[in-house]
């Protein structure tokens, strides 16, 4: 073989090389910390394994890599994040679920498709609410309706006036069918009274924002970390956050609750176990990502990716998960009600 | 003039030799990414950023940029040697570019289309300097109805891909359609041919389909002894001749302006551009007849547009603020975890920087150029490697390829399917071009067919009370009937014009 041709193999090994590194790319790869173990709070941790069920660069991931260098550091040990992505969040709820028990390995969970998934039969998840057991919250990002800078629609209570002149004809994105926006705008008509129509994008964020920009649709549902850079650039208008409280990253925005209409929705983002994990596994990482998130260097980190901040116990968390499913109950057989053109 | 001072100032911040240490390292680790199939732009950037963060904001944005447009040629790389489509546009390439290495021609293949990329790349960079916020106004008038239409008049062209027989053409087109509807249907939210395997619910993924298809098709076809074995160029035919450049010329130049267009749309992908470019020279080129024969305008078109259409995706970036796609979202990403929001306001706030980083494209797709021809000739070395050899090495970079895309054993087996489904289509004869055009254009235009009325509340008349969308669908009306009825009189009077040229 010539020297040429050796020169190729060493850049094919380092091409693969690379490749492995993405298969399980390790937040920080210090040889000192591999392979040791660390005992937190009554447990002992040993090498870590997350699962994120979204590929490399989503929302979740990022926010699941900040929050594995961070365990790595507390825990004295590491955490490697697997992506295993697809089907909505719904590959990666499935490996967790079918997890080793050690409390070595836990995985991310997404509201609402961790819940809409077992709620839809046709999806034929293998989970169920009891396959996993909550550790921690860490993101809640709520749902916001905004519409283009020179609409005339200014604050909740115009919106729900022209869907009612014109009942059926006010249209609103989403990104897909029985997806967090979808659901959102169902809980917003079943509050208000009205009858909105949706527009799918289930191929994704930028189409949304193109067709919303361009005039086609005229009110864009996201969540809010979706919205801010629009506002920022004065290419949108947020008329309401479908949250109880204001959004700290739009103080100025009303919410649907103030203007009298109960909807409350959002994305939230957590850490699950698979349910036969000890107990005491639970609450040791409940407490360690309790720690994290107070940590006010990490919060800038965190708000700097756009996630904002909302940290539940184990306990707390489960009670959540429970009141979230009742909500999704509630209206899940809505979403397939609409028929298509 | 105000731009050019700016870009100048740009350039002079960019060309600090550690600017442009970062510009190579970026540069040559998107080129080693492209290289492996299912490893891309997008994984690579999300994977690195966190690298970034004790970098220099600037450096960090130019490193990050060059291995956007570095994994293109990486792909490039594969395809026209191992006939391995890295990303579903460099399918296309496989079709020409694969042939040509076949007949010794491989590095010719590989130098036009560096070139080609690099005229695509900074043509369009200078249309973001130039007009971007204006470009990308147009691009929003692009909805649903304009997709619709434009994946209408892409399907058009398809007549030119069919090939000789008519019959297998349409089934190869049939049969991308079908695997293009696995998945959950996109209004009802119903899984579709899923056979309830969860994975199958985000529909195929292109890249085991398609490196099954091209690539371990090929081996099997070669190791079963059928197809002649590609030998390695001798070092006088790396180089295109002066004949080589005439024909690739104005395929570059149709291909930049299909791919700087098409690529200010967000929500197109590359492989759009480069199909499009494709049928085009299928339709019009002067030497149409020997494409998918290694035509070097097959390489020269879809190359060029492909890069016209990465950079030209950068203006709704700058413009507008949209990722145009996933790998520039993730990209988009970088700047926001630096508290910098792309758009129009950026020009403002920061100009400094975003001059610098337009002026770094020009500098990046300089130094592909130069980086990527002279290797050409150590790339085309791999066929020099034992048969034996290179066929395991190939059959392993098929198998981690597959499985690197979404970190499931399920791709390999979908590559490992459609590989045979490959070597099938090769001994009857089947074209797989029009499989590839099909499966491309398949979802969009489910897609794009359905929000369209849901927006007109189920009225076809969208479709033609929209300019863009009428005018694209009138050409396309246009093609059919001309080809329909031109194929006549060419077999007649045109026939041996054709086959002289």
């Amino acid at each position: 073989m010539s020297q040429k041709s050796l020169a190729l193999g060493a850049a094919l090994a380092v091409a693969l090389g690379l490749a492995a590194c993405a298969d399980t790319s390790s937040s920080t790869a210090d040889p000192a910390d591999a392979g040791s173990s660390a005992a937190a709070g009554g447990f002992e941790f040993g090498d870590m394994t997350l699962v994120v069920g979204y590929g490399p660069g989503s929302s979740t991931d990022a926010g699941a890599r900040l929050m594995a260098a961070q365990l790595e550091e507390r825990l004295g040990t590491t955490v490697t994040v697997q992506n295993q992505e697809g089907a909505g969040g719904q590959v990666g709820l499935t490996a967790l679920a079918g997890a080793e028990c050690d409390g070595n390995t836990f995985g991310t969970i997404n509201f609402p498709s961790a819940i809409v998934s077992v709620l839809d039969e046709t999806r034929g998840a293998t989970y169920t609410r009891e396959s996993f057991s909550p550790v921690a919250l860490m993101v809640v990002d709520p749902t916001a309706v905004a519409v283009l800078p020179d609409d005339e629609i200014q604050t909740p209570e115009d919106l729900v006036e022209v869907a009612e002149a014109d009942p059926g004809q006010l249209q609103y994105t989403t990104t897909g069918v029985a997806s967090q926006e979808h659901f959102a705008a169902i809980a917003l008509e079943q509050a208000t009274g009205t009858t909105l129509s949706a527009v799918h994008f289930p191929d994704g964020g930028s189409q949304v924002k193109t067709t919303f920009l361009g005039g086609d649709v005229r009110l864009f549902i996201a969540n809010v970390s979706d919205m801010t850079d629009l506002v920022e650039n004065d290419q949108a208008r947020v008329v309401g956050v479908m949250e109880e409280e204001r959004s700290p990253l739009l103080p100025d925005v009303p919410t649907f609750t103030e203007s009298g209409y109960e909807v409350n929705m959002s994305s939230s983002r957590g850490f699950a176990y698979p349910s036969c994990a000890p107990e005491a596994a639970v609450t040791a990482l409940s407490d360690a990502i309790g720690d994290v998130m107070e940590d006010p260097a990490f919060l800038d980190q965190m708000e700097a990716a756009g996630l904002a901040p909302a940290y539940l116990d184990s306990t707390d968390y489960a009670e959540y998960w429970s009141d979230r499913e009742a909500d999704f109950t509630e209206i899940f057989d809505l979403a397939f009600e609409e028929q298509a053109p | 003039m105000e731009i050019l001072s700016n870009l100048g100032m740009g350039f002079s911040n960019a060309l600090t030799p550690e600017n442009l240490m970062f510009a190579l390292i970026g540069c040559l680790v998107g080129t080693l990414l492209g290289l492996l199939p299912g490893i891309g732009a997008t994984a690579g950037i999300a994977i690195l950023i966190p690298l970034t963060f004790n970098m220099e904001l600037t450096s960090a944005l130019i490193m990050l940029a060059a291995i956007f447009y570095g994994s293109a040629y990486g792909g490039t790389i594969t395809s026209v040697l191992l006939n391995i489509p890295g990303e579903s546009e460099s399918a296309i390439t496989c079709l020409d570019g694969y042939p040509m290495t076949q007949q010794g021609r491989g590095g010719v293949a590989l130098t036009v289309a560096g070139v080609g990329s690099f005229i695509g790349g900074t043509t369009a960079t200078v249309a973001l300097v130039v007009g971007g916020s204006a470009l990308s106004v147009v691009g929003l008038e692009i909805g649903p109805p304009e997709f619709f239409a434009l994946v209408v008049f892409g399907l058009s062209l398809l007549v030119g891909l069919v090939g000789r027989s008519v019959t297998a053409g349409l089934m190869s087109a049939a049969l991308g359609l079908i695997i293009a509807m696995v998945g959950i249907d996109p209004v009802l939210g119903m899984p579709r041919f899923t056979f309830d395997v969860a994975h199958f619910f985000d529909g195929l993924n292109f890249v085991p389909v398609l490196v099954g298809l091209f690539g371990l098709g090929e081996l099997l076809d070669t190791a079963l002894g059928r197809t002649a074995r590609p030998r390695a160029p001798r070092l006088r035919e790396l180089l295109p001749t002066r004949g080589d450049w005439r024909r690739a010329a104005p395929a570059i130049a149709r291909g930049t302006a299909i791919g700087l267009p098409i690529g200010i749309v967000p929500g197109i992908t590359n492989a759009i551009s480069s199909l499009l470019s494709y049928s085009v020279e299928k339709k019009v080129g002067k030497h149409r007849s020997e494409l998918g024969t290694g035509a070097v305008e097959g390489v020269a078109g879809p190359e060029t547009a492909n890069n016209a259409h990465s950079s030209a995706a950068m203006i709704p970036l700058f413009a507008l603020g949209i990722p145009a796609s996933p790998a520039i979202a993730v990209l988009m990403g970088a700047f926001l975890q630096n508290g910098l929001t792309p758009g129009p306001r950026l020009f403002v706030q920061n100009p400094e920087l975003v001059w610098t980083v337009i002026a770094s494209f020009f500098i990046g797709n300089l130094l592909l150029l130069l980086l990527n021809v002279p290797l050409v000739g150590l790339w085309t070395r791999v066929l020099a490697i034992p048969p034996a050899v290179l066929t395991s090495l190939i059959f392993m970079f098929l198998v981690l390829g597959s499985y690197a895309v979404r970190n499931s054993v399920i791709d390999v087996w979908v590559m490992l399917a459609f590989g045979l489904l490959g070597l099938l289509f090769r001994r009857v004869e089947i074209p797989l071009a029009p499989l590839v055009l099909a499966l491309i254009l398949g979802p969009l235009m489910e897609s794009a067919l359905r929000q369209s009325l849901q927006i007109s509340q189920g009225s076809f008349s969208i479709f033609v009370e929209r300019p863009i969308s009428a005018v694209l669908l009138a050409v396309a009306a246009l093609l059919i009937g001309v080809s329909l009825f031109g194929t006549r009189l060419k077999k007649r009077r045109l026939l041996p014009a054709d086959v002289d040229s």
